[in-house]
């Protein structure tokens, strides 16, 4: 079994493919929650591009793949990047998004075009240079992992080291000049690690998806926490998976590059993490508006009840749903399920088709339609709306008044008798 | 009407500033009265929150310069403080109301190290001064525009200043919590502590502030409220534009002109 053995990690060569490809995914996570956070995704894709031609040269004038070699022509180009990025948004009327576009191609323009002339350049030395393009981590040898593994490693701490600092300048830039942080040092920092980060990250990602490594983990995790620290230790656990299945894949498919892989495999995180995470996603989202939705059918059909009881001078007269929908329409599935949840609940009683208020019942109708008169009420003298343009916009916000604003709204209109329609405003009987 | 005072605890010497090459702000020259609180005052597009973004060093100078406590700004940072506009930064970021606040201490925390725990204990007081004890891990985007504005005067708290520079601390804040932040205010200085803000609201102003600057692209007048607050002199800062000064402004900026010689 193929899987066995590779997560058995008992093969050297596995090894390596595995601690490289989770160190160059992680490195490229943490450091990509600032990227996130300063808005600069498309300046990380600009940089992960622009490495292509460094990485390029530097073979060119070297003639050998000496990773070392290549991270620094890499850095080098990558830097540029940037600087004309700044350049270019600073001194013309253009705007950063055409910048970006410009550099980018141009960039990445003269890589593919330096990468033909390499590959048809007869050095033998050559073969898997090409392999930056797309990434893959199965080429990853012992002496690359030394030199990445150690720039990767240095990113770390200074992340570690800097963070309060690189939180600050992210947050709120004008203060953290403000206090004399060296603002402009840090920024350059910030800067040359996210190059760097994008580096070590080519060889098993590949300059063309890299951008993705930098951002998506980090827009993943910012769905489940609150918190910055949290937020880089799960961005970093998401990229170290996609980074283990990268090497996994590079395993069983040597010819497969693994950058597209990688890819997929943290862009499905990320949409999981879209769809699911508490509160801030789309289930969850979903889910509030259905009980919402709920909400409102259950306290109007109480609302209903109390009206027919005043009505009738008896609240506890059981009706059934015809009834109930003569004095107002409402869909009938709706009422059905209403009907049936709210006896559940205690505030309704059921016998044979009959609905009927329980003392709760009455209390929570009463309050609905105490809060519909009020609301009215308020509109008219506050707002000045004449009594006919009232009613709707009562009806959503009779569900939502909470307690204390409504005992807020009693002072203000000093316990009212009557709504705007000479309708009785109903008060708990102490 | 311009006010000098004797030993200020702010100088401002024939300060310029240009945006693009457009001048903003015109040859102001003032003194503070250490104490004092004080409000910027002038129409949209005046240049008061140029004003003290230039005093902070956080846009170049034409031309002028600057004194605090009759130093230069680098040399006495730890005594001043700045409340950037709440709207200048992205609410959504990861962080609680007790995280900000804490970066009110970071200057006396230093680089490398974590916050201490006597620094969180400030940090807490201070939210506590702002009536924001209960919400000390809430999420900023969470709070409404009233407490991420205290979030920030907290912050500005835990930096023990001796002067306070605020943009606009009274923007998208409730009644109630304008009341609140006045009333800080005026212990701060009654503590001895200078503080300086923005302000848009002319009525209001004339009850908040014991010390004025009206601006409109250039100092109109800076003095206490009393006799700064003339028919005159706020008509000359409220009323007819200076058309000529704005035109000469658009040009040096039309013509790449450097609005100094030596600046070019």
């Amino acid at each position: 079994m193929k899987f066995f053995e590779f997560f058995s990690f008992t093969d050297p060569n596995i090894r390596y493919v595995v601690v490289g490809s989770i160190l160059m995914t992680v490195c490229s996570a943490v450091v990509g929650c600032f990227t996130f956070l300063r808005k600069r995704a498309l300046i990380g894709d600009a940089v992960a591009h622009s490495v292509l031609p460094g990485v390029c040269l530097s073979f060119l004038l070297t003639g050998e793949k000496n990773p070392f070699i290549l991270l620094i022509g890499a850095f080098i180009t990558g830097g540029l990047s940037i600087f004309l990025v700044e350049y270019i948004t600073t001194k013309t009327k253009l705007k950063e998004d055409s910048a970006i576009g410009i550099v980018l191609s141009v960039f990445f323009g003269i890589g593919i075009l330096l990468l033909t002339a390499i590959q048809h350049g007869g050095n033998a030395n050559q073969s898997g240079l090409d392999s930056f393009l797309f990434g893959k981590a199965a080429s990853i040898l012992p002496e690359d992992l030394y030199s990445f593994g150690l720039v990767g490693i240095i990113l770390l701490i200074g992340v570690f080291f800097f963070f309060k600092e690189f939180t600050l300048i992210s947050f709120d830039r004008n203060f953290a000049e403000a206090i004399g942080l060296p603002v402009k040092i840090l920024e350059f920092m910030l800067t040359s690690i996210t190059v760097l980060a994008v580096v070590t990250g080519i060889q098993a990602v590949g300059v063309v998806l890299m951008a993705a490594m930098l951002i998506t983990p980090a827009a993943a995790a910012r769905y489940w926490t609150h918190n910055l620290t949290i937020m880089m230790l799960v961005a970093a656990m998401m990229g170290a998976v996609s980074g283990i299945f990268g090497a996994y894949i590079s395993y069983l498919a040597p010819s497969m590059p693994t950058g597209p892989w990688i890819v997929m495999v943290i862009s499905m995180i990320a949409i999981v993490s879209f769809a699911f995470a508490p509160v801030k996603g789309v289930f969850a989202r979903l889910r509030k508006q259905i009980k919402n939705q709920k909400q409102i059918t259950d306290e109007n059909i109480l609302k209903l009840f109390f009206q027919l009881g005043e009505k009738d001078q008896d609240f506890f007269t059981a009706r059934s749903i015809t009834s109930l929908l003569e004095r107002r329409s409402m869909r009938k599935d709706l009422l059905k399920n209403g009907l049936a949840r709210l006896t559940d609940q205690g505030f309704l009683s059921k016998t044979k088709d009959h609905w009927k208020f329980t003392e709760a019942g009455k209390v929570k109708g009463q309050r609905v339609a105490r809060l519909h008169r009020l609301w009215e009420l308020y509109l008219t003298q506050y707002l000045q709306l004449a009594p006919d343009h009232v009613h709707d916009d009562a009806e959503t916000i009779e569900h939502i008044i909470t307690p204390e604003l409504e005992a807020k709204i009693l002072e203000q209109l000093k316990y009212p008798e009557v709504d705007p329609h000479d309708t009785k405003i109903p008060y708990k009987d102490f | 009407m311009i006010i000098q005072v004797p030993n200020p605890i702010l100088e401002v010497h024939d300060l310029t500033v240009a945006y693009h090459r457009k001048p903003v702000l015109w040859g102001v020259d003032l003194t503070l009265p250490a104490g004092s609180l004080t409000g910027i005052i002038g129409p949209n597009g005046a240049g008061k929150s140029t004003l003290i973004k230039a005093i902070m060093g956080l846009i170049p100078l034409s031309s002028g310069f600057v004194k605090l406590f009759g130093k230069d700004l680098d040399e006495v940072r730890q005594k001043v403080s700045y409340v950037p506009q709440r709207e200048s930064v992205d609410w959504d970021f990861p962080a609680s109301a007790l995280d900000v606040v804490l970066m009110g201490r970071y200057s006396q925390i230093g680089l490398f190290k974590r916050p201490r725990k006597a620094d969180k204990e400030v940090a807490v007081e201070c939210l506590r001064k702002v009536g924001l004890q209960n919400f000390a891990n809430r999420q900023i985007s969470q709070l409404s525009g009233g407490q991420q504005q205290r979030v920030f005067l907290a912050r500005a708290l835990a930096q023990d200043a001796d002067i306070y520079f605020m943009d606009e601390p009274f923007a998208g804040v409730d009644a109630a919590t304008e009341a609140a932040i006045i009333e800080i205010l005026r212990n701060m200085t009654t503590s001895g502590k200078t503080v300086v803000v923005v302000h848009h609201d002319l009525q209001s102003a004339v009850t908040y502030f014991n010390w004025v600057l009206l601006l409109n692209m250039r100092l109109v007048a800076s003095g206490p409220t009393e006799k700064v607050f003339t028919q005159d002199l706020l008509q000359e800062t409220y009323g007819g534009k200076l058309t000529v000064l704005a035109k000469v402004g658009d040009l040096l900026e039309k013509q790449q002109f450097p609005s100094r010689e030596d600046k070019a």
